[in-house]
């Protein structure tokens, strides 16, 4: 641990001289950015600290797509060992290029998360993100095969194979998305296991989508000991780019290889700590494809007070939502992680919801379909219209407009095995 | 007393056969039904002949189903038992026919409801 024990001051002395050897590494090898260094008129020597970097224009994941599949390579691509690449639901994927040097570091971040998490050598780790293109299983899998930790490489898919493996190998973490970690404890249940009493969990490391701390709770009471956000994206080389330590009171981003910066997502202006934007960062040790103040879409908090683990990483509260993943209904911005959170907490449903947002006329509509729980009781048609009611009276606190609650039958809305499909958009048909 | 059946159900064609389609895949017979219906989902209301069977193979098909305590009186005895709980202060939260000649009431307390109707000589029914 001591590796990466460093005290602020030096973190930030590390984190400078860094950014002064990436700005030098991609004005002289990148075609890219040392078009945007001379069209905008900046020397790169004089980028010489964290608040230089400001004057810097963002990289866009638009950057990464017009640039498809390897414009933004700054390396030799005779450097490049892998590539992984992200889904294109929207166009071309996007594409990610790592040296040897980017693979050992993301090896190493990757086992820091396991280890601040509690994970120790000792442990039995399944992975079950996806290996493949996607970052998710691989990542995790490097990461605990580095601390010396016995991985099950099980991917996703297969769930009563996922809980066989479990019970029989004695899994002791568990390394997947918050949604696919609630269907394996259901599915537990329903094979007739408790997943508490029969299997050996005890630290869960969740990603790959924003939870909240209800869905924290359920996994706690549920599944595992204890419940950690890890979070990371392939653009950043993939999980591992900050997590959540013991004390589970925001994600320490790994700082001497990332450079953070929370940003106003309308102006581009940098905020303090304790305001909520989104998050720009900045790799300082990626070689195949250094990203410079890239947007991630993602919207959270800066916190840069020392943890009381000991680390003085600065953190991130957890992801509060994506401004993509932002419904913008009738003006009003919703996340879905907001009505999440007031689902977990809700006697009588189940945590699997959709949003569906149509428009009649010329009036968005909003309706969340929520799975009433099999074990709900009543013979009473007025508690559930209660139920109703009460679900749609706290949405309305809680998002500033009406959202029609549907309640359907357990087991009724589509389970995923990665990350779940949550939002139905039918405004864009 | 009897018990009840109630399941819920989302309100759209082909709920319900499949609620029935499950009972008679493992010979369940339903002996009555009444459903009760707000927008877009209801409740469905059973009295069937093997209740803890289905209660399980209803559970194994991912319903929301429980029990339910509820009294069968004769037809016959309708008007004078509903005068005795109205008496009694018992409340009727719903109630509904079963082969043309029972009635299945749901009261707020049933062993009152029991007591009271007995004392008016009315007996509770079994399936």
């Amino acid at each position: 641990m001591c590796t990466y024990k460093l005290s602020r001051s030096e973190l930030v002395e590390l984190q400078n001289k860094r950014l002064r050897w990436l700005v030098k590494y991609v004005f002289e090898r990148s075609p890219f950015y040392r078009r945007r260094f001379i069209e905008n008129g900046i020397d790169p020597e004089s980028i010489r600290t964290k608040e230089d970097l400001r004057r810097m224009p963002f990289t866009t994941k638009a950057d990464l797509r017009d640039n498809y599949p390897l414009g933004l390579v700054s390396s030799d691509l005779s450097q490049i060992v892998r590539f992984h690449a992200s889904s294109g639901t929207t166009g071309n994927p996007t594409v990610v290029a790592y040296t040897k040097q980017d693979v050992e570091s993301w090896a190493e971040l990757n086992a820091r998360c396991l280890e601040i998490a509690g994970v120790t050598p000792k442990d039995v780790v399944q992975v079950s993100y996806g290996y493949g293109l996607f970052t998710g299983g691989l990542g995790l899998h490097y990461g605990a095969e580095r601390l010396g930790a016995k991985v099950i490489p099980a991917s996703t898919g297969n769930t009563k194979r996922q809980l066989k493996l479990m019970k029989d190998l004695g899994t002791t973490v568990i390394c997947c998305t918050p949604s696919y970690g609630l269907f394996l404890a259901e599915s537990a249940r329903d094979e007739g296991l408790d997943p508490k009493r029969d299997l050996k969990l005890r630290v869960g490391v969740f990603g790959a989508e924003p939870w909240s701390e209800n869905t924290r709770r359920r996994l706690e009471e549920q599944f595992v000991e204890s419940a950690h956000d890890i979070y990371g994206m392939s653009e950043l080389n993939g999980p591992g780019v900050a997590m959540e330590c013991v004390m589970k009171d925001g994600l320490h981003v790994w700082e001497d290889h990332y450079i953070v910066e929370i940003i106003d997502p309308n102006t581009g202006e940098v905020l303090e700590p304790g305001e909520k934007g989104e998050m720009a960062v900045t790799t300082i040790m990626k070689e195949g494809m250094p990203l410079l103040r890239y947007r991630t879409r993602d919207i959270t908090i800066l916190d840069d007070e020392p943890c009381e683990c000991g680390l003085n990483h600065a953190r991130i509260k957890r992801i509060l939502g994506r401004t993509d993943d932002m419904l913008k209904i009738r003006g009003i911005c919703v996340f879905p992680s907001q009505v999440e959170e007031i689902l977990m907490k809700t006697e009588g449903v189940s945590p699997h919801y959709q949003l569906i947002v149509d428009r009649e006329g010329v009036m968005d509509r909003l309706m969340v379909r929520v799975e009433v729980s099999e074990d709900f009781k009543t013979d009473r048609l007025t508690d559930l219209v209660n139920l109703q009611q009460k679900l749609e009276e706290e949405l309305k606190d809680t998002l500033s407009i009406h959202a029609v609650v549907e309640l359907v039958e357990p087991k009724k809305l589509p389970r995923s095995e990665g990350k779940a499909q949550r939002i139905i958009d039918m405004r864009k048909i | 007393m009897i018990k009840q059946l109630s399941v819920f159900l989302e309100n759209r064609p082909g709920r319900l056969a499949n609620l029935l389609d499950v009972l008679e895949r493992h010979n369940i017979k339903v002996l009555a039904m009444g459903i009760a219906e707000a927008g877009n989902y209801g409740i469905v209301r059973l009295i069937v002949d093997r209740k803890g069977e289905a209660l399980e193979v209803l559970r194994g098909a991912n319903m929301a189903v429980n029990e339910t305590n509820v009294i069968a009186i004769s037809l016959n005895d309708l008007s004078s038992a509903v005068r005795t709980l109205g008496k009694a202060n018992i409340n009727i939260d719903y109630a509904y026919t079963m082969d043309c000649q029972r009635v299945i009431l749901k009261v707020n307390n049933e062993a009152e409801a029991i007591k009271a109707l007995s004392g008016a000589g009315i007996r509770a029914l079994d399936v």
